[in-house]
């Protein structure tokens, strides 16, 4: 029993210098981590709705307590106003949750455009919502006010044929975005004017 | 003392060149080499956790009870793992995704905890450092031949970067699973071929 | 359901661990020249492997993920791994000394599997809830042991086969595990 215990002790030992020596190391890279996180997963969109910005919107970017949850939003500004905000929805889509950046300009409270980050959908097919750029734009200019939905439900967006499962994905995220928009615009407006120039 | 060492080192790179002569660590060796980039990313960061995980090991070799010497090993790898882990997506990240769960899938790598046991529980600093060194970099070496052959082949680019003509059809088959094993195996044969020396 | 089905068959055909994920290659080279080891391995693993994927499971979701510490997950995966394994092993002696003395010898060298650490990545990496996490490592761990105990089944056959000298042994078995693969590929077209 006491051999026991002395093995026991010795990982003990083990484990929690690994876990300390770890620790610190996260911590230390921590913020580039995550800066190298946003480059290459949501980067990609972001840089694509933002195309034309004088700014590098992954840098000027802040957070903003929702609830429980925190959200990070990206800032374009655009012939030095900073009127675009982008941040970053889900919508279930045919296999798990389909990730979309929605830009909005807060000028007019119309959409500037959307992107893709993170989903599972199949390859040739609902994957297609990440290549097929005319399906994307159809979100341009939309105004927040104004409900959108599938061509099917009654709305306005025309679905990728063979692929609404994922279309609609993509519109229940857009939703999801216009309600956070909607609750947060004011503190989104103040955290805005801190980066006129 | 430094002859043993340099013969320690050496000894990797050829008489027991892993995974030729010393046929473990087999499965990164066929899902990382599918490019050039990956197989050398993932050669570093072996090479860097054999290296790192001998010494300690080596250094600890009186402090640690037989009975649990195993797990402690393993707690010094998976720990090692996880630094490099944490580096490359600090500094790596877009390579970082492309070996996805193979790294942190390094810590079951029997080369590393089949040294620690076989040599570093044993010997001193200098022969386990040079050990993990030799070791290491063969492997490295191993990965770059095979993942070369594998995308010049299958996909007809070396870096990413095309090295036949426009007319070049890619042989698919190359960078697919069933490629990887046939011509793991048909590089063991020609290495059987040349003889141990 | 329909969808549980369809993760086990693609688990077990098209995205078999063995031949198209390249995970638990050394066990899979190493027990398949005889009939009964395989069997024997096979065994093991699929035991360990289902208990494996439970369990680091449940200590992701309730441990690594509530106290933010996801980065330990390599050391807190291949603990939770090498610990299960030793109270199989410890279990098996006392309670059932027949399964003991089939797959004892195996046992420790799981640990070391790449499969099993590869499963409990996967399931990590998919974020499947609970049952589809059970689901998949069960399919998985049998895709395991269905393309190791078929394997050894060509390899019995090679033994009496006349193989020039330098491909005998491992280099034969790997390019015969390359024709296999080519079979499994097959099924990507049903996928």
């Amino acid at each position: 029993m006491r051999e026991m215990i002395r093995l026991f002790v010795v990982i003990l030992i083990f484990s929690a210098v690994s876990g300390g020596l770890l620790t610190i190391l996260h911590s230390k890279t921590e913020a580039r981590i995550e800066y190298q996180e946003l480059k290459f997963v949501k980067g990609p969109a972001i840089k694509q709705i933002m195309e034309g910005s004088s700014n590098d919107p992954l840098v000027t970017r802040f957070k903003l307590k929702d609830d429980t949850e925190e959200r990070s939003f990206y800032v374009g500004i655009f012939d030095g106003d900073p009127n675009i905000v982008a941040f970053e929805t889900f919508g279930k889509g045919y296999e798990g949750d389909i990730g979309v950046i929605v830009a909005v300009n807060v000028e007019n409270d119309e959409i500037f455009g959307i992107g893709m980050t993170t989903n599972k959908e199949t390859p040739g097919v609902g994957k297609r919502i990440e290549t097929d750029v005319d399906f994307r734009l159809q979100f341009n200019e939309l105004s927040i006010e104004e409900s959108i939905k599938l061509r099917n439900d009654g709305g306005q967006i025309d679905a990728i044929s063979g692929a609404s499962l994922s279309s609609g994905g993509v519109v229940a995220a857009v939703g999801s975005a216009k309600e956070i928009y909607k609750r947060l615009k004011p503190e989104i407006i103040e955290k805005l004017k801190g980066f006129k120039t | 003392m430094a002859k043993s060492a340099v013969q320690e080192f050496t000894k990797g790179l050829w008489a027991e060149i892993p995974p030729f002569r010393l046929v473990l660590g087999l499965c990164p060796v066929l899902a990382v080499t599918k490019g050039v980039e990956t197989g050398i990313f993932m050669g570093i960061a072996t090479t860097f956790v054999l290296v790192c995980s001998n010494v300690i090991v080596s250094l600890l070799r009186k402090v640690i009870p037989k009975g649990v010497r195993i797990a402690c090993f393993i707690v010094v790898i998976a720990t090692f793992v996880t630094v490099a882990e944490l580096l490359m997506q600090a500094f790596a990240y877009s390579v970082f995704m492309k070996l996805g769960i193979f790294m942190p899938l390094i810590v079951v790598n029997c080369i590393i905890l089949g040294r620690a046991e076989a040599l570093a529980s044993k010997k001193g600093v200098g022969v386990s450092f040079a050990d993990g060194l030799g070791m290491g970099i063969g492997f490295t070496l191993s990965l770059f031949a095979l993942a070369s052959i594998r995308e010049i082949i299958g996909n007809g680019t070396f870096y990413e970067i095309p090295v036949f003509g426009e007319s070049f059809q890619p042989f698919t088959f190359m960078i697919e699973a069933p490629g990887a094993f046939v011509s793991l195996g048909l590089m063991l044969c020609i290495m059987n071929l040349l003889g141990k020396k | 359901m329909g969808d549980l089905i369809l993760l086990s068959v693609s688990s077990i055909f098209v995205n078999n661990i063995l031949l198209m994920q390249y995970l638990g290659n050394c066990p899979f080279l190493g027990v398949s020249k005889k009939m009964e080891t395989a069997v024997g391995m096979a065994m093991a693993v699929v035991f360990v492997m289902v208990l494996a994927g439970v369990f680091t499971w449940v200590v992701n979701t309730y441990l690594l993920k509530p106290f933010e510490v996801e980065f330990l997950r390599t050391v807190a995966f291949i603990l939770v791994i090498a610990s299960l394994v030793q109270f199989v092993e410890m279990f098996l002696k006392k309670s059932i000394p027949a399964l003991y003395a089939g797959l004892g010898i195996f046992l420790p060298l799981i640990t070391t599997n790449c499969a099993v650490m590869g499963v409990a990545l996967i399931l990590n990496k998919e974020e499947y809830d609970f049952i589809h996490a059970l689901v998949a490592s069960t399919a998985y761990a049998i895709g395991f042991g269905l393309a190791l105990v078929l394997f050894a089944g060509v390899r019995e056959r090679i033994l009496l086969a006349r193989v020039p000298k330098p491909l005998q042994d491992t280099a034969i078995g790997l390019v015969m595990a390359g024709m296999m693969s080519l079979a499994f590929f097959a099924f990507k077209g049903m996928a």
